[in-house]
């Protein structure tokens, strides 16, 4: 078996009496589009950070293409990209500058990180407004400015914290079709989103964490067969268990339904 | 009274909210030593509002119980100009908070009035001008206890009337702020007014101690226009009372419709916040060229690897783009020249012109404390670009090499155009001085360095480069700042005090080569070191610096 782009041995992050994240057992294959979801509050923000090195476990190892991320953080992160929560960027620079800046730090040479910065800010449809700061961009704008930085070096592996989280449909096609081309040249990318219909559509594989721990992992087909193997998971009549939906999946997986009783009464 | 019951709700629980925000700040060891050193700031406040208050109350009484009340105007311009000036001047004392964010309530108008005005009250001038005026009502009252209440009312309207003046500029200057372009004019007007104020002490002595006529004549004719505005107002009110109870009436009435103009402005800005206007500055989409932009290689600089180019050309562009910052830089200079030439006694007597050896030393050293700003809160300005520079594959401590390389090549420029101000307006100082004042900063920068970094790491504070009263570093950060600054100049003037005469400048120079042997291995110590500390702090940093 190839080495895994990604694997996590019972990761743990505490903060005091909170368990963020507990014993989390990730295995991610090499070129597999990997999706990782969970309710609000469930650590995904938590583990994408500990993957990235943005924040320490407390207990457990990371490795990233069989290096381990504790012993070996430079090498492991020459060899990643990531577009954290809050972008990372540097407001007071231009978006040329930034990914230029960007490239000769993940070690690309000057020319190099020149002319990828100018592609890449071509192909995201940001060549426009060469003098404009990165504070100025709007949301989307900064969105595919950050992913552009995250794959300026050509990563093996690739993070997205909510990469279409106030993208607009044209530009969300663009990454789309960019993360595709990644994945069949061979690349690994680990997102995570809220929007289900993306992460159903994108991706091979799927992870569902809740409470910190992982309830469920595998392909879709995997995650669909588990929910019908599930004790006391009875599919309504006439329902199948291989025309579920992802949404379906994961509202069975985490318990996401609430009773009658349970609603808000004086809501109009 | 349902309306105005729902207003206290609002206005108590926003007053709640802010408490919990600051009881909660204390759950980490950070916010408790800000709350600490906050603690040992307000006891300087403490000393000053109250020696201020004596000494202000001690002047009124003086004044009224020797029947010449009309100094009484003095002591409210000066409180009036304390008030109005020092939140603006003093940014790094200075909070301004965003109100705005409560309109997302169902806040009345009235009630965002009211926020926006209580809580923007809730500063030191404000602290401090309060306990001053009161300080002036008992030496009033004690002088000449019948206009104790009539000093009371004036006073007291006074006060509201500063408040509000105060927040009106606030509001104004923010609007300003919204915009680069306004904000770099703003930036120039602010400069200038800085200058102004540093040319009044050697404006004043100059001019001051002589009686010359058409000084005199200048002061009679401000006098009338001084009159004229709320502190002249306020103590005409005061002091006419006894004898033109018309014209005191009439003066305070005036006070009143200042008050009610300042009111009318605040209203003005406000309801435009209100109604939730919007300045940003997002760009409209120029064109839809889809053409490859240009985009010029990163530096390349000899002897540097790509990585510490890359951070150095982007230290350098941030600092190129931060107007304040730039105004901040520029200051020793004009310093110099206002020591040159603002001496009583004209060019000869400048405070430099007697010890002119002193000059190229003095601005050297003024050079490196401007830069405190930066080496002390090192990632302040990058906020929530601190991710990137953890993910990136690079150890940490090449990213504050980096950084301190760019904090050097300011501090290099800068000294060069001390040294040219010093040759040009003082003559070129001799080598063994020149020499002892490099050397002085090659002992200091490493201290300050070393310290700053450690300091950037513990205790950092997102800033806005480009923006007045958004550059606030940590009260922590102040306070060890303020020490170290302490110790190395101390350390300077021991060595400066103990050579002897005769060989003083090249054996000065030689014990701070010798002691900066020992701050560079410092430096180089505290950044072997610094690997460990960011990656322990990383949490802490990100959150703080990410923070909205």
């Amino acid at each position: 078996m190839d080495t895994p782009a990604i694997s996590t041995e019972r990761l743990t992050r505490r903060f005091g009496d909170l368990f963020a994240v507990q014993d989390v057992n990730l295995v991610v294959a090499p070129g597999q589009f990997f999706g990782f979801l969970g309710p609000n509050g469930a650590g995904k923000s938590t583990t994408i950070k500990m993957l990235t090195g943005l924040l320490a476990p407390t207990s457990g190892t990371i490795e990233i293409l069989g290096m381990d991320l504790n012993s070996n953080p430079v090498e492991v992160k020459r060899q990643i990209g990531v577009v954290p929560e809050g972008m990372a960027l540097f407001g007071r620079l231009t978006g040329a500058e930034y990914l230029n800046f960007a490239g000769r730090m993940y070690g690309l040479n000057r020319e190099v990180a020149a002319s990828r910065a100018a592609e890449l800010l071509e192909f995201m449809d940001l060549a426009g407004q060469p003098k404009t700061l990165v504070t100025d961009y709007s949301h989307g704008m900064q969105k595919k400015l950050a992913l552009a930085a995250a794959v300026i070096h050509g990563p093996k592996v690739l993070f997205l914290d909510e990469p279409f989280e106030g993208v607009d449909a044209i530009a969300a096609g663009t990454l789309k079709n960019m993360l595709q081309r990644m994945i069949a040249r061979g690349a690994t990318i680990f997102l995570t989103s809220h929007v289900l219909e993306i992460v159903e559509r994108l991706c091979s594989h799927v992870a569902i964490i809740d409470h910190g721990r992982l309830v469920a992992q595998g392909s879709l087909d995997e995650l669909r067969a588990g929910v019908k193997a599930e004790p006391g998971n009875n599919l309504a009549a006439g329902e199948s268990s291989e025309k579920l939906t992802l949404e379906q999946i994961f509202l069975r997986t985490v318990g996401g339904t609430r009773t009658a009783e349970q609603e808000l009464s004086w809501l109009g | 009274m349902a309306g105005m019951s729902l207003v206290c709700e609002q206005f108590t629980a926003i007053a709640r909210a802010r408490w919990q925000i600051f009881f909660h700040s204390l759950r980490t060891t950070r916010g408790t030593a800000e709350l600490v050193s906050r603690i040992f700031v307000s006891f300087l406040i403490a000393g000053a509002g109250i020696g201020g208050a004596i000494g202000v109350g001690a002047a009124a009484w003086s004044f009224v119980s020797n029947s010449s009340p009309g100094w009484l105007a003095l002591l409210l311009w000066f409180v009036f100009v304390f008030w109005q000036f020092f939140p603006v001047m003093a940014t790094a004392f200075t909070e301004s908070t965003d109100s705005s964010v409560f309109l997302r309530f169902p806040l009345s108008y009235r009630a965002f009035f009211l926020v926006v005005v209580a809580f923007g009250a809730l500063d030191i001038a404000t602290a401090l001008g309060s306990l001053w005026l009161l300080g002036m009502l008992c030496g009033i009252a004690i002088a000449q206890p019948t206009l104790g209440l009539w000093a009371a009312i004036v006073l007291c309207v006074f006060a509201l009337t500063n408040i509000i003046l105060s927040r009106t500029i606030f509001a104004w200057i923010e609007r300003w702020l919204a915009q680069r372009r306004t904000r770099e004019l703003f930036g120039i007007l602010f400069f200038l007014l800085v200058i102004s104020f540093q040319l009044i002490g050697p404006l004043l002595n100059r001019y001051g101690d002589r009686s010359k006529p058409d000084v005199m004549r200048l002061g009679q004719r401000v006098s009338p226009v001084q009159q004229a505005l709320p502190p002249g107002l306020a103590g005409n009110a005061i002091t006419k009372l006894g004898h033109s109870p018309a014209q005191g009436f009439a003066s305070f009435g005036l006070l009143c419709a200042y008050g009610a103009c300042f009111l009318w402005l605040l209203n003005l800005r406000l309801r435009g916040q209100y109604r939730g206007e919007s300045f940003s500055e997002t760009s409209a989409r120029r064109t839809q060229s889809r053409e490859r932009q240009i985009v010029p290689p990163g530096w390349k600089l000899p002897g540097l690897s790509s990585c510490t180019a890359a951070i150095l050309q982007k230290e350098l562009l941030y600092l190129s783009r931060s107007g304040p910052m730039l105004f901040t830089l520029t200051v020793p200079v004009v310093m110099l020249t206002v020591f040159r030439f603002g001496g009583a006694g004209g060019e000869k007597n400048g405070v430099l012109a007697h010890a002119p050896n002193f000059a190229f030393p003095a601005g050297a050293a003024y050079a490196l404390l401007v830069l405190t700003n930066l080496v002390y809160n090192n990632f302040g300005a990058d906020a929530g670009g601190v991710q990137l520079l953890f993910a990136l594959p690079v150890r940490f401590r090449q990213v504050v090499f980096a950084k301190n390389l760019a904090h050097l090549t300011v501090l290099a420029l800068e000294v060069g155009l001390v040294w040219g101000a010093v040759s040009f307006l003082y003559g070129r100082p001799p080598l063994d001085v020149t020499v002892m004042t490099l050397a002085g900063l090659v002992f200091a920068a490493p201290v300050n360095f070393s310290a700053g970094n450690v300091l950037s790491i513990y205790s950092p504070k997102k800033i806005e480069f480009a923006t007045f009263g958004r550059q606030r570093a940590s009260q922590t950060t102040i306070l060890f700042s303020f020490l170290v600054q302490i110790v190395v100049y101390g350390i300077a003037a021991l060595v400066l005090l103990f050579v002897p005469h005769g060989q003083g400048y090249w054996l000065a120079a030689t014990v701070f080569a010798l002691l900066a042997a020992l701050t560079i291995t410092a430096y180089l110590i505290v950044l072997g070191r610094v690997d460990r500390m960011a990656l322990e702090r990383r949490e802490s940093m990100i959150s703080e610096l990410c923070r909205a």
